[in-house]
């Protein structure tokens, strides 16, 4: 009887520290999302700010404020890598 | 007054019936009506919920998203729960961007509910403060607004994708959703049970468009320039790669600045573009030899249906010439050794009529009448690139033909669909759509093109000084719902960048824009897209197929092969008759599949009949 008792409170046990185990896992699996969501948002934040600063629509008029203007097709140099032949 | 005993039993009676009464009660509700309850309670305690997809990027060839799905939430505050007003008060207005009066105000209420959606970003200082009730949601992100707004699509209200590639793509992007069980409390709030998940949700494929972001950025831009400067109602402008028949860049633009997709769904008489078509056909045929000419009237000729007239009036023109000069008298004299039939079937070979079987919904397939609907004129109004209608896709398709060896290359939008977990699922393959013409006579047309935009070309305007770029411009007459509208025209410049081993086949397309002409509307815009793409960091071209060598400031005899340098990928020589069609087995398919199967081979199904 005693045997039983013993191995009756070991399961218990082990279904406690189980479930313990699951709520926790879960509990740290919310706190990564939560992250992962609020890193995706930085990121695609960012992403926009990229990408709206390098648009040719926000970059063109800066860059002529500057006096810079785009090369015509004879000043631009493209440099081969040397050993790399044409395809 | 009875005895006391009576009373006492008459109590115990009572009681004995009521407990009786209780008893049978509770028998009836947990034995004969237990299950009923036991359901009831169970829906009032649990709730069935679908469990939304995450759905698929898009991105563009290079791996830029264009369009993806992010967390966004809905924020709900109970004022009774929140510890410290004022302060929770201060977070939430500088978390949501509200002023202190309308968190007041919201805060006076019972609840007070916050539709936003809101970033994660954002909810991110308020997500623990007790009070701040969040609902989750995934939205639909495009990191750059406006950014081929009009190929990519938009979401309709309902949240269903309504147009564009997220409404094509839409069952490659939307995922499978799951399903879970969630639990109630008293007061009818959901806790998350996470044992009680059925399925889970799995996110939609990634889909890599053939778009490259950096070109589109530059043609989007010299389209919206070239609008304001040439007082354009309109334009188009379509960039394909010609040897895998992908869609680098397409973007289209009203003056009002709304941006529809006519590049696919809007046509126009293609005008002297076309004349190149006439060409293939004469050669294809062998009717036209190197020393043959025709007679040009000094620009005008009167005939006894028409009145013909070239803008550069000569006398005899070689067939080179007159596509040189966009000669209207010398096309329409040469097209006449072409047959009707010769003429549509060369017409319909460069997929003019037919839709080209882009992923794009509403795609247009032109308008190309077969000869027997002609008339007297139509044969001469062909050869001048009248009485058909394409698109902007239509006409990069058939110029990439030419660039492509003669073979026709069915257009796509789509590079790569990858599943969720990286593994690629479709990588796209060149789908070869019929031959078109021999490869010497593509390389013929090439050399023709190349003569173009040399001086005393019609497109010398789009000369680079250290590339050499083959095309042809035309100028229509703009047709409107009542014939041609006075003062009004159509600039299209087709083009091949660089002529030798093209890479990229574009086409420039301005609606009645002030100066009329393409050489001095079009064909500039074409100059200035190639040189941003050549300064830009874009991998559309490969910079060590570009030859460097100039074109020749006067124009040498076109057609002769005089090329200044060498390319490494010499055109096989292929005599190869033009192969026969095959029409595709389309038996067992539905209606549907089975015209879309014709459509991409370039046949016209027509339904006749009904059935099962």
């Amino acid at each position: 009887m005693a045997l039983w008792l013993v191995f009756f409170l070991a399961i218990l046990a082990w279904v406690v520290a189980r479930q313990t185990s699951a709520v926790v896992a879960a509990s740290t699996l919310g706190d990564l999302e939560e992250q992962r969501g609020t890193l995706e948002a930085r990121q695609a934040e960012l992403m926009t700010r990229i990408r709206q600063a390098r648009s040719r629509k926000v970059l063109i008029p800066r860059a002529a404020a500057l006096g810079l203007r785009l090369p015509v097709d004879s000043e631009i140099i493209i440099l081969q890598v040397p050993g790399q032949e044409k395809r | 007054m009875a005895k006391p005993s009576v009373r006492l039993r008459v109590v115990e009676i009572a009681f004995a019936l009521g407990v009786a009464a209780v008893v049978a009660r509770a028998g009836q509700v947990q034995l004969l009506q237990g299950a009923t309850y036991r359901a009831r309670a169970e829906a009032q305690r649990t709730e069935h919920v679908v469990l939304p997809a995450r759905r698929g990027t898009i991105y563009d060839r290079n791996g830029v998203p264009l369009a993806l799905t992010r967390e966004a939430y809905h924020v709900g505050i109970a004022p009774r729960e929140l510890g410290s007003r004022a302060r929770a008060a201060r977070a939430i207005g500088a978390a949501l961007g509200l002023s202190a009066r309308a968190v007041g105000r919201a805060l006076a209420k019972t609840y007070a509910f916050f539709q936003g959606p809101f970033t994660a970003t954002q909810i991110a200082p308020i997500r623990d403060v007790r009070g701040v009730h969040l609902t989750h949601e995934l939205t639909r992100f495009y990191p750059s607004a406006d950014f081929a707004r009009s190929l990519i699509g938009r979401p309709a209200a309902d949240g269903r994708p309504a147009s564009g590639l997220e409404r094509v793509l839409d069952t490659l992007l939307q995922g499978r959703p799951g399903s879970a069980v969630v639990l109630r409390d008293g007061h009818g709030r959901m806790y998350e049970s996470p044992g009680r998940l059925n399925a889970f949700p799995v996110a939609g494929d990634a889909v890599y468009l053939t778009i490259d972001a950096e070109l589109q950025d530059i043609v989007e831009r010299a389209l919206a320039d070239a609008i304001e400067r040439y007082d354009a109602a309109g334009g188009d402008v379509v960039v394909l790669h010609p040897h895998t028949g992908e869609v680098l860049a397409v973007a289209s633009r009203r003056a009002d600045g709304s941006t529809p997709p006519t590049a696919f769904t809007s046509v126009f008489e293609p005008g002297s573009t076309a004349k190149i078509f006439a060409a293939a056909a004469l050669l294809e045929a062998g009717l036209v030899g190197d020393a043959d000419s025709v007679y040009a009237e000094r620009g005008v000729w009167v005939t006894p249906y028409r009145t013909f007239h070239d803008d550069d009036p000569r006398e005899w023109l070689h067939l080179r010439d007159v596509i040189q000069i966009s000669s209207n008298i010398g096309i329409v004299k040469f097209a006449q050794r072409l047959s009707p039939g010769q003429q549509y079937d060369m017409l319909r070979a460069f997929g003019l009529g037919a839709p080209t079987g882009i992923e794009f919904p509403a795609e247009s397939r032109g308008t190309l009448e077969p000869p027997d609907h002609w008339s007297a004129v139509s044969a001469a109004s062909l050869a001048m690139g009248y009485e058909v209608a394409v698109t902007p896709l239509q006409l990069a398709a058939a110029y990439a033909a030419i660039a492509n060896d003669g073979v026709l290359l069915q257009p796509t939008l789509v590079h790569e669909v990858r599943s969720a977990d990286g593994k690629v699922l479709y990588r796209q393959q060149p789908v070869p759509v019929r031959r078109v013409v021999r490869p010497e006579v593509a390389e013929r047309l090439r050399a023709m093109l190349r003569g173009v935009v040399y001086e005393g070309g019609t497109g010398s305007t789009a000369a680079l000084s250290s590339y050499e770029l083959a095309g042809k411009t035309g100028t229509a007459r703009r047709a409107t719902g009542h014939g041609y509208a006075p003062g009004e025209y159509t600039a299209t410049f087709a083009s091949l960048f660089p002529a030798e081993d093209p890479q990229m086949v574009m086409v420039v397309k301005l609606d009645d824009p002030r100066g009329a002409y393409a050489r001095i509307t079009a064909a500039p815009v074409t100059r200035s897209v190639i040189e941003q793409t050549l300064a830009a960091r874009t991998t559309a071209l490969d910079p060590r197929r570009l030859g460097t060598e100039s074109a020749p400031a006067a124009g040498p005899a076109v057609g002769t092969g005089s090329v200044p340098y060498v390319m490494a990928w010499p055109p096989a020589p292929d005599a190869t008759p033009p192969a026969a069609r095959t029409v595709p087995d389309v038996r067992g398919l539905d209606l549907r599949a089975a015209a879309h199967a014709l459509h991409e081979r370039g046949f016209e199904a027509r339904i006749k009949g009904w059935g099962p």
